[in-house]
């Protein structure tokens, strides 16, 4: 048995011409909460949808669980949230969920009891009213949305891919999907999810791969990628305003990378191999008040936005998903 | 091939449940029925009301014609079980003419009548009468008294021309029946003209069956890329066992509605007497069905799938091409125009089924699921050449059913606007 649950090498796809995801591999071991990262455009979900073999790669090859993911049954043992949620809207919700089930080997008779868990977990069905047999479509999109969720989970997957599975859900869904996330990984299932969301990402990620432009840029741990990026971002408050007086100092690239500018309140980040004390001199030198000046470990929007820049987000916008 | 089983009950049971599915598979019986009983009902309504008791014959020849019409008025088949109840006949002179007819308008107008016939010695030289009542609108029955009236004539001018009455009689009875009977190379068929209908029957049957259900994929396709569920369906079984299973399902619809179909049409069929006695009709005249051979049975059964097969891939092919109804409309008229293009050549076939066009027609693979079985029942086809045809339509199958899947494959992740000829044919070449 393998300690990995997904093992990608150096797969590609493109479409007529446009490079969707170039040399990319990824290795998730089991039991891991595992975060993809990346502007719109990225090349996220084409990732997910090779990884599910609904699109064959051009190249490289996709292991699950240390099998081809081609090989029968495999697949059956992942649950899949994508981005585009959708459910046969004529059919009622327990034969929805029988449906995609069935579809994943689990006999109807096993789902059943698991139906009605689910639909009590997540008040479908409570003593006043039984949703299970109404239509989808009579049903309001948040409980669309749960039900999606469920025929995601019905087989018991041991792989869970949730394509920005935070995307139009209402807050108490929000918070009912990240409880079923820690969930999942305390049963000791693995999760992967994509977002664009990095707070809800360092929340729950134990690690993540930053891609964009169809590459890979970082990936690692949460604490690893921290750490590797850590030491060279400063928090800096004035008191009252500042005017023009900074912009000098800010402008000298052998000590500032780049600067988030909020008025009083700056992310700066230093420039590979300035000193941070001779920064903290130069701006005291300028007559501004300082608050506050303190060395932080980044955020991952940070990282984030440091490592991809405004033009990898900008140039991902225009490509495929 | 267990997920493809799923997938084959789901579309099956969805639709067999539906209430459209219902209704339309029941009407089918009923509409059998009601053509198999209302001719013969309003045949015999027809017959009954033109009972001659309601019928009154005014006499003015002085020659004794309104007793010979009224006798040639009762049909045969019901002179025994009428009891010989025929037309009143008032003999009257010419002058009494006019207050009579008064007295028999208001009979009628008073329901105590259905009409009235008046003969008169200008009937006797030209064969002009009159007819007044109130089915005067009914094509059929004033033919019918036109006919009594004619045969009363004759049988009065062969007799006032020295022929005895009984030969008189039995020369107006002449009447022509052509019994068409079918020649085939294994013998006699059945009637030449039910094997006609029977092929017509076929076709169109084959012709509707097809588009319903043609149509019921592409909209299931559509159904599925519109409410984006085809993406959560495909993370579990390939696109491949996802058209399979729904062009399966979706067929074994169609058979279960056609079997209902002609499980009830010979139901009726075969107990036509006993719903016909049941009913209190006379027996129908006899018409011989045309007998069809087992391997006949199995060739129509194999157009049926393979002509269905054919046109299913290729909606579900259009149904993985558009993103709306409006769009699905306009992609799916070439297909839609191959079957009318055959459908519109079924009345020239049927006319001439041993011409040229019939065989071109029926060799075509996008026509002959519906030619080919309708030129089979109204002729003799060589099973050498129907081998040919089918084989042929195996081979339309497996391209279209190669080019649809690969179609079908792409199409349903792709949103969008419609593709173009040269982007179908990249998803075709690159899938």
């Amino acid at each position: 048995m393998t300690e990995l649950a997904l093992d990608i090498r150096g797969i590609a796809k493109s479409y007529d011409g446009h490079v969707a995801v170039r040399e990319l591999s990824l290795a998730v071991p089991r039991g891991m909460v595992y975060g993809l990262l990346g502007p719109n455009g990225a090349g996220k979900t084409t990732t997910i949808r090779m990884i599910l073999d609904i699109i064959a790669p051009d190249q490289g090859s996709i292991r699950l669980f240390g099998r081809s993911h081609k090989e029968g049954g495999v697949l059956d043992r992942l649950g899949y949230l994508p981005e585009e949620r959708g459910l046969y809207k004529k059919m009622s919700v327990r034969d929805v969920l029988r449906f995609l089930a069935e579809l994943k080997g689990v006999k109807r008779r096993v789902a059943d009891p698991r139906i009605d868990q689910w639909l009590d977990r997540l008040s479908l069905r409570t003593p006043e009213k039984d949703w299970s047999t109404a239509k989808i479509d009579e049903l309001s999109r948040g409980m669309q949305q749960k039900v999606q969720f469920i025929s995601t989970l019905l087989h018991e997957p041991e792989l869970v891919i949730l394509d920005e599975p935070f995307s139009g859900l209402d807050p108490i869904n929000a918070q009912a999907l990240k409880d079923t996330v820690v969930d999942l990984k305390r049963a000791g299932k693995t999760v992967i999810f994509s977002t664009h969301l990095m707070d809800n990402a360092e929340r729950l990620c134990d690690s993540v791969c930053i891609i964009a432009r169809g590459e890979k840029v970082l990936d690692g741990s949460v604490a690893a990628v921290k750490a590797e990026n850590a030491g060279r971002t400063v928090v800096l408050a004035l008191d009252g305003s500042a005017g023009d007086a900074l912009a000098p100092v800010f402008r000298d690239k052998s000590l500032v990378d780049r600067v988030d500018d909020q008025s009083r309140f700056f992310e700066i980040e230093l420039a590979a191999g300035a000193d941070a004390q001779h920064l903290l001199k130069r701006i005291v030198d300028t007559g501004v008040r300082v608050q506050r000046f303190e060395r932080v470990q980044p955020s991952l929007h940070q990282i984030f936005l440091q490592r991809v820049g405004a033009t990898g987000v900008e140039e991902g916008m225009t490509g495929h998903g | 091939m267990g997920k493809l089983w799923v997938v084959i009950k789901r579309e099956y049971l969805e639709r067999v449940r539906s209430k459209w599915f219902i209704v339309v598979t029941l009407l089918g019986p009923v509409f059998f029925g009601a053509i198999m009983i209302l001719p013969g009902y309003l045949s015999i309504r027809g017959m009954r009301e033109a009972r001659v008791s309601n019928v009154r014959i005014v006499d003015a020849t002085g020659a004794g014609l309104g007793a010979r019409i009224a006798e040639k008025l009762v049909p045969a088949s019901l002179q025994a079980t009428d009891g010989g109840n025929r037309a009143q006949v008032d003999i009257v002179p010419m002058s009494e003419l006019p207050a009579l007819e008064e007295t028999l308008v208001a009979a009628v107008m008073a329901r105590d009548l259905v009409g009235y016939l008046i003969v008169d010695t200008a009937t006797m030289a030209s064969g002009r009468a009159r007819y007044a009542g109130r089915n005067a609108g009914s094509v059929g029955e004033v033919e019918a008294v036109e006919s009594a009236v004619r045969a009363a004539l004759l049988s009065s001018r062969i007799e006032s021309a020295g022929i005895d009455a009984t030969t008189a009689e039995s020369l107006t009875q002449l009447r022509v029946r052509l019994q068409s009977e079918r020649i085939t190379d294994t013998g006699k068929g059945g009637s030449g003209l039910a094997g006609a209908i029977f092929g017509f029957a076929i076709a169109f049957l084959l012709y509707i069956s097809i588009i319903l259900y043609g149509q019921a994929i592409l909209r299931g396709v559509m159904e599925e890329k519109t409410t984006r569920v085809a993406e959560v369906v495909m993370s579990s079984v390939s696109p491949d066992i996802l058209l399979a299973g729904k062009v399966i399902g979706v067929g074994a619809v169609g058979l279960t509605q056609q079997l209902t179909w002609v499980a009830s049409g010979v139901l009726f069929w075969t107990q036509r007497a006993r719903i016909f006695s049941l009913l209190g009709f006379p027996s129908m005249p006899a018409i011989s069905f045309p007998t069809i051979e087992p391997m006949v049975l199995v060739a129509l059964l194999l157009f049926f799938i393979l002509g269905y097969t054919f046109y299913a891939s290729l909606f579900a092919a259009v149904g993985a091409m558009v993103g709306s109804q409006e769009e699905a409309q306009q992609a799916a008229q070439p297909v839609i125009m191959l079957l009318v293009f055959s459908i519109i050549f079924v009345q020239p076939v049927m006319t001439n089924p041993t011409g040229r066009l019939a065989e071109v027609m029926s060799w075509l693979p996008f026509s002959s699921p519906i030619i080919m079985p309708m030129r089979m029942t109204a002729t003799q086809v060589s099973g050498l050449e129907i081998s040919a045809v089918l084989l042929g339509l195996v081979l339309a199958c497996f391209v279209s059913v190669w080019v649809s899947a690969r179609i079908y494959r792409v199409g349903l992740l792709m949103y969008g606007k419609r593709p173009s000829i040269r982007e179908l044919a990249k998803w075709v070449s690159r899938a």
